[in-house]
C-alpha cells in the first residue's frame, strides 16, 4: 500500500522536475537580454561576445540547449553560473545549508510554540489566553513578513541592540568546522558553546519572522483539532473513569488532534524553503532564496533553474513523507 | 509573503446551510446585518474592508496633499497637524500616499484573483465533469504549478516580462489559479453524483446546462470563502514583489514599494515605514477575519468551533 504510494509519487516527482525545468528554461529565455553579453561584460568587443556565445553553446537552438542542460542535471551537474562564473553546484553547496538551517529553526519555533498554544487555547476556551492566542494567529497570517522583519530590526537591533541585524555569524568570526553544515549543530559537535550561542543569536530574528506565519497555522490547526476531539464521547469516558485532566488532554486528545497538524507542518516546510527570499534579503542571510533573487536579476538562468528544481524536489519529497506519516499514524486512511 | 501560509483545500462539500437559504429570501442588507451581529470580529472585518474599499475608490481624490510631487524642503518631517503621518524622504505626505496606495495594493489583488478564479473554475469544472484523460492532464498541470516555489516563479515571470505592476499581477495569477482549479474540481466531483444533478440529466438537460446551471452554482460557497482569504494573501504578495522592485515602480504610491523606500531611512523616520505597513496589515486582517467569519456563517457545522 505504502509502496504503491511511493512508486506513484516518484513518477510524479520526475514529471514535476521536467515540468519545472521546462517552464523556468522557457521563461528565462524569453528575457529580453543577451546572456553572452552579460557574461562578457558591457565593455567586451563583439568578437569576444561571439566567442562566449559559441563556448557556452548559446548559439544553438533552444531545444538543443535545454537537452544539453538536462543531460547535465541528470548527472547532478547544474552548469556554470553566468554571473559568478563558478559551477552552480559549488554555489548551492555554499548557500543551501544557510536556508536549511533557517527553515529548520523557523519550523522548530512554529511547532514548539504552536502546539502548546493551540492545546491551551482549546482547553481554556474563551479565556484571556485563548483571546491572545487567536489574536497572535490572525496577526501571524496578516503581517507582511518584510515589514515585520524591518520593524524588529529597528527595535531589537537599532534601538535596544539585543540581537544582530543579519548574517549567520559576525564578520571576522571563524565558522565551525564543517560536519553537518549547520552552524549551530557543528558548533556544538566541535565543543564551541560560545559559537553556538552566537549562531543562535543570529538565527533568532530571521527564524522568528519566517516561522511566524507557520506558527499561526499550526496553532489554528491544533486548536480546532483539539476542540473537535475534546467534544467526543471517548474523552467523556476517559474523564468519567476519573482520569486527571492532564492525562486526558495529553494522552487521549492531543494524539488524535495532532493528525491534521502533521500535514500542515509538512506543507509548511516545503513552503518555507521557497518562501525565505524576503527574509533572507532583509537579514543578509546567505541562503538560496537570496541567491535566486540575485540570479534572477542577473538573468543567470542556470542558477535560477537549479534553485527552482531543488525547491520543487524538496516540496514533492516532503509531501510524500507527510503522506507516508499520515498513513502510518492513522490506520483508517487508505491510499487511493 | 515569505511563508505564504496555505493549506490544501479539502475537497469537502459544504452544504447549503439553512442560514444561507433563509438569507437568500431576505435580501443582501438583512444578511449583512445578520452576519455582522453574529460576532464582533465579523463587524470588525466588515469595517476594515469597508474602509479600504472606500480608499480604493476615493483615496486618490480625498488625499489632502499631492502623493507624487516631491517637495524637498519638507523632507522627513515627523507627524504633525498638517502632515498626520509625517513626510517621506522626498517630502511627500505619507498619509496621502497611503490613501492613494489602496488602489494599487488592494485593487490589483482583486484583479489578480478575478482572473485566477476564471481560469481555475474553467479548468477545475472541465476536469471534474469530463473525468478520464481530460481530468488527468488538467490536474497534473495544476499539480505542477502547485509544486512551483511560488515566490520564485513570480520573480522569474516578473523579471522575464519586465518590472511593472502589470507583470507582477500576471505572475501572481499564475500562482493562484491552481488552487481554484483544485477546489472546484473536488466540488464538481462530489456534486455530479448527487440526485438533483441526475434528475436534471434525466429531464434531458444538456451537459453544458447541467454543469453551468446545476453544478457550478452550488460550488460558490467554498469558493467565496477561499477567495476572501486569498485577497489578503494576494495583497501581501503584490506588496512583497513591489518591495523587491519587481512590481510597482516609484513614484507609484504602492504600499510595498513605499516600505522599500523607507527601508534606508527608517532609523530616523519611524512613521515612514510604519504607516504603509500598518495599512497592509489591517487590510489583510480584515480579509482573514471575513474569510473565517464567512466559513462559519455559511457552514453551520463549524459555527461552534468559531475561528
Amino acid at each position: 500500500m505504502v509502496l504503491h504510494l511511493i512508486v506513484r509519487r516518484l513518477f510524479f516527482l520526475v514529471f514535476v522536475l521536467l515540468g519545472l525545468s521546462l517552464i523556468t528554461f522557457t521563461l528565462s529565455h524569453v528575457v529580453p537580454s543577451d546572456p553572452a553579453r552579460t557574461i562578457a561584460g558591457p565593455r567586451a568587443s563583439p568578437e569576444a561576445v561571439e566567442k562566449i556565445r559559441k563556448d557556452y553553446g548559446l548559439d544553438r537552438p533552444l531545444h538543443e540547449q535545454y537537452i544539453r542542460y538536462m543531460a547535465g542535471v541528470i548527472r547532478l551537474d547544474f552548469g556554470e553560473s553566468l554571473s559568478s562564473r563558478r559551477p552552480v553546484n559549488q554555489d548551492l553547496k555554499r548557500y543551501l545549508p544557510a536556508t536549511v538551517e533557517l527553515t529548520l529553526y523557523a519550523m522548530l519555533f512554529a511547532v514548539v510554540a504552536g502546539i502548546p498554544l493551540g492545546v491551551l487555547s482549546a482547553v481554556k476556551r474563551n479565556s484571556l489566553l485563548d483571546g491572545i492566542t487567536r489574536t497572535i494567529s490572525v496577526l501571524g497570517l496578516s503581517i507582511p513578513s518584510f515589514w515585520l522583519a524591518l520593524m524588529l530590526q529597528f527595535v531589537l537591533f537599532a534601538q535596544l541592540g539585543l540581537l544582530p541585524d543579519g548574517q549567520r555569524l559576525p564578520i571576522g568570526v571563524k565558522e565551525p568546522p564543517t560536519i553537518t553544515t549547520l552552524y549551530t549543530v557543528d558548533a556544538l559537535l566541535s565543543g564551541q558553546f560560545g559559537l553556538f550561542l552566537t549562531a543562535l543569536k543570529h538565527l533568532a530574528m530571521p527564524a522568528f519572522v519566517l516561522g511566524f506565519g507557520s506558527l499561526a497555522i499550526v496553532t489554528r490547526m491544533v486548536r480546532s483539532g483539539m476542540l473537535e476531539v475534546l467534544g467526543q464521547d471517548y474523552i467523556r469516558t476517559a474523564r468519567a473513569k476519573g482520569l486527571e485532566q492532564k492525562t486526558v488532554v495529553i494522552r487521549h486528545a492531543l494524539k488524535n488532534a495532532l493528525l491534521p497538524a502533521v500535514t500542515v507542518i509538512g506543507l509548511q516546510i516545503g513552503l518555507l524553503l521557497g518562501g525565505a527570499v524576503l527574509v533572507e534579503i532583509i537579514f543578509s542571510w546567505p541562503g538560496i532564496g537570496r541567491y535566486a533573487f540575485t540570479a534572477i536579476q542577473n538573468f543567470d538562468y542556470n542558477a535560477v533553474i537549479s534553485v527552482t528544481l531543488i525547491i520543487g524536489f524538496a516540496y514533492v519529497t516532503v509531501n510524500l513523507l507527510v503522506d507516508i506519516a499520515y498513513v502510518l499514524l492513522d490506520p483508517r486512511i487508505r491510499v487511493t | 509573503m515569505t511563508a505564504e501560509p496555505r493549506v490544501t483545500p479539502e475537497p469537502q462539500l459544504l452544504p447549503l446551510g439553512l442560514t444561507e437559504r433563509a438569507a437568500r429570501r431576505r435580501g443582501p442588507l438583512v444578511t449583512l446585518v445578520d452576519f455582522a451581529r453574529q460576532s464582533p470580529l465579523n463587524l470588525l472585518a466588515l469595517g476594515l474592508i469597508a474602509l479600504f474599499v472606500f480608499l480604493v475608490v476615493f483615496g486618490g481624490t480625498l488625499a489632502p496633499h499631492d502623493p507624487i510631487k516631491p517637495n524637498i524642503q519638507l523632507k522627513l518631517h515627523a507627524p504633525s497637524s498638517t502632515y498626520w503621518f509625517g513626510t517621506d524622504e522626498l517630502g511627500r505626505d505619507v498619509l496621502s500616499r497611503v490613501m492613494s496606495g489602496a488602489k494599487y495594493s488592494l485593487g490589483v489583488a482583486v484583479i489578480i484573483l478575478s482572473i485566477a478564479l476564471v481560469i481555475g473554475v474553467v479548468v477545475g469544472a472541465l476536469a471534474g465533469y469530463l473525468g478520464g484523460l481530460a481530468d488527468e492532464v488538467l490536474m497534473r498541470l495544476t499539480d505542477l504549478f502547485l509544486a512551483f516555489p511560488a515566490l520564485i516563479l513570480a520573480m522569474a515571470i516578473a523579471a522575464a516580462l519586465g518590472r511593472s505592476l502589470q507583470t507582477a499581477a500576471i505572475a501572481l495569477t499564475a500562482i493562484y489559479w491552481p488552487w481554484y482549479a483544485r477546489l472546484v474540481r473536488g466540488q464538481v466531483l462530489a456534486l455530479k453524483e448527487r440526485e438533483f444533478v441526475e434528475a436534471a440529466r434525466a429531464l434531458g438537460a444538456s451537459p453544458g446546462r447541467v454543469l453551468l446551471r446545476h453544478i457550478l452554482p452550488n460550488t460558490t460557497a467554498p469558493v467565496i470563502v477561499q477567495l476572501t482569504i486569498d485577497v489578503g494573501y494576494a495583497v501581501l504578495a503584490t506588496a512583497g514583489l513591489s518591495f523587491l522592485g519587481l512590481g510597482a515602480q516609484p513614484p507609484t504610491p504602492e504600499w510595498g514599494s513605499m516600505i522599500a523606500g523607507a527601508r534606508t531611512v527608517f532609523r530616523e523616520a519611524w512613521w515612514y515605514i510604519s504607516f504603509p505597513g500598518l495599512a497592509l496589515t489591517l487590510t489583510v486582517v480584515g480579509f482573514n477575519l471575513l474569510g473565517d467569519g464567512l466559513r462559519d456563517y455559511i457552514d453551520p457545522r463549524t459555527r461552534r468551533r468559531a475561528w
